[in-house]
């Protein structure tokens, strides 16, 4: 038995834990895969990066991105699940939440690239409907540096609703229909049912769907490249992940990249810990 | 909360409802329209009437020229192979040693258990360099084990067994280890049944992953043929910058079946990201 572990562990190890430990040493070491002496150079990785106007554009680009999506994201998927949870019609429930989930089973890059046309400046859907509708005059939503993270935001939306939708649901058909009766019979309104029964008791689902919605945005990657072609205009479509990966693919700087890439972890970490305490959950139902 | 309605009117809220849902699902429909619509037009009529849904001159052009001047079925087989090799060892040996964490007491186990957990916590743009490096001191660039390999083992996977597992009482394993059957019997015939559900969720989830990966393969492979579906559309697209109609064809061929599997296996998808959501 613990023979055929032996391989998995080895997998484990190989591809989970080593890369871990040798991501951090190498934000320690001026790292370029094509020459043969790569120096330790301590610290100066992360001096650079304390001066480095990039990298402080890609973080805010990076917080804007995130917390401007995720607490949209949660707040519209929430509304959608209760909708579509309170809706009479079975069938419809079903079809609702099928349908929600489609842009999640296309690859991100694959709708990023049809989401690119939609906003071409010239023959892009969105700017002649803006045209025909409003009479507005075309607008470069891709190359305007204060458009382009919002368009991403929207896109994004789109894209990533699906799987929130369905587990809030799950979680509110779990939720005792004991409680909607006695709200009932207590005369609360749809509203107040929502803040005062299903938003509690949703508890568990609601801090796991938080932390994983955020752990997952701060790495998105593929619209950026797609949709903010090069970092966008002025680096304005530029988030860290873009950049980690520009700067240790293209530019070959892994060392520096990697000094990058700790920052976003400590990103994720802090705000992961604080979410935790803020949303504890110690009692169930 | 579904209560039996049929002999009850629908409240007018229903209809709002129902009125806003919709509203939502066109917003979520329509880039998928627009982009079968283009699929059928020529470039031309694409750029000169942008407001146009339907296609006035239907044609396969686009469709001729993804499945004539690329190798669209290399990219597809790759992609299958790949994804379909990923999702059955990560099933492997995430079963596995969910199992082994869950049921069994050697040394390190706890300690074992938290480091392999913790990986969860790192951002995959940490762990992409030195996987990179590996790979190439493995000789794998341009190959589709580059992905498989590193792909085959996930902590998410061996956290959400080793839960399940937890779940199935010792007495059913402890009675047939005494009856005399081996671990690895006890695993096969006992364990893996019961983690039906817990397998078919983790395998949705690890084949959709591995299916829509774009990062990975943009970083491991650079031969045309060698390339997965979502790498090889940017690089068809790139390539055919000025031929809109032709990349919404390829975008078409990859994103259509998707939502075809998606209709099909419908319950199993909805219940597979339940399970994992509750858990």
């Amino acid at each position: 038995m613990f023979f055929v572990l032996l391989p998995i562990l080895l997998l484990y190890f190989t591809f989970l834990v080593l890369p871990i430990g040798a991501g951090f040493v190498m934000s320690f070491f001026d790292y370029n895969p094509l020459r043969t002496n790569n120096d330790f150079v301590g610290l100066a990785n992360f001096a650079r990066l304390t001066n480095d106007p990039v990298f402080f554009k890609a973080l805010r680009n990076t917080l804007y991105f995130v917390f401007a999506t995720v607490p949209l994201n949660i707040i519209i998927t929430l509304i959608i699940a209760q909708l579509i949870s309170s809706l009479d019609w079975s069938k419809l429930r079903a079809s609702f939440r099928v349908l929600f989930f489609m842009p999640c089973i296309a690859p991100l890059v694959a709708s990023s690239m049809v989401w690119k046309q939609l906003y071409n400046v010239r023959y892009g859907i969105i700017n002649s409907m803006l045209e025909g509708l409003f009479n507005i005059q075309p607008i470069n939503w891709l190359g305007t540096q204060s458009l382009v993270i919002p368009s991403v935001i929207l896109f994004t939306l789109w894209a990533d609703m699906g799987y929130n939708v369905i587990i809030f649901s799950a979680g509110m058909d779990g939720i005792p229909s004991d409680f909607y009766e006695a709200a009932n019979i207590d005369g609360a309104g749809p509203i107040s049912r929502f803040f005062n029964i299903t938003l509690p008791l949703l508890g568990r689902t609601f801090s796991f769907v938080i932390a994983m919605t955020f752990i997952s945005h701060f790495q998105m990657f593929a619209q950026f490249q797609v949709l903010a072609t090069k970092g966008g205009p002025n680096n304005a479509g530029t988030v860290l992940t873009y950049l980690i990966y520009k700067t240790a693919f293209q530019n070959k700087n892994m060392g520096y990249a990697s000094a990058i890439a700790i920052t976003l972890f400590l990103l994720i970490m802090i705000f992961t810990i604080v979410q935790q305490r803020v949303n504890r959950v110690d009692w169930g139902y | 909360m579904a209560v039996d309605t049929r002999h009850k009117r629908h409240s007018i809220g229903q209809y709002i409802s129902l009125a806003i849902l919709s509203l939502v699902a066109l917003f979520i429909i329509a880039p998928y329209i627009w982009m079968l619509m283009s699929s059928f037009k020529s470039t031309q009529e694409i750029v000169q009437n942008p407001g146009v849904i339907l296609p006035i001159n239907w044609t396969l052009a686009g469709y001729r020229n993804v499945l004539t001047n690329s190798p669209f079925f290399r990219w597809f087989l790759n992609s299958a192979i790949v994804a379909t090799s990923i999702t059955v060892l990560v099933v492997f040996t995430s079963t596995l040693a969910g199992f082994v964490f869950a049921k069994f007491e050697f040394k390190g186990k706890e300690a074992l258990f938290w480091l392999i957990l913790a990986t969860m916590m790192v951002p995959y743009q940490i762990t992409m360099i030195p996987i990179f490096l590996i790979v190439g001191e493995l000789n794998l660039y341009d190959t589709l084990w580059a992905l498989i390999l590193p792909g085959a083992v996930s902590a998410f996977g061996f956290y959400l067994c080793r839960q399940f597992c937890e779940e199935i009482p010792d007495s059913l394993s402890e009675a047939a280890l005494i009856d005399g059957a081996g671990p690895m019997r006890v695993y096969w015939s006992i364990i893996m049944p019961l983690l039906k559900p817990c397998i078919a969720a983790l395998a949705i989830f690890t084949f959709l992953e591995a299916w829509n990966e774009y990062l990975k393969p943009l970083i491991m492979l650079s031969q045309v043929d060698r390339m997965t579906l979502p790498l090889s559309l940017v690089f068809f697209g790139n390539a055919h910058i000025h031929d809109i109609g032709s990349v919404m064809s390829a975008a078409s061929l990859i994103m259509i079946p998707a939502v075809i599997v998606l209709l099909i296996f419908q319950k199993q998808f909805i219940k597979g990201i339940s399970i994992t959501g509750t858990k």
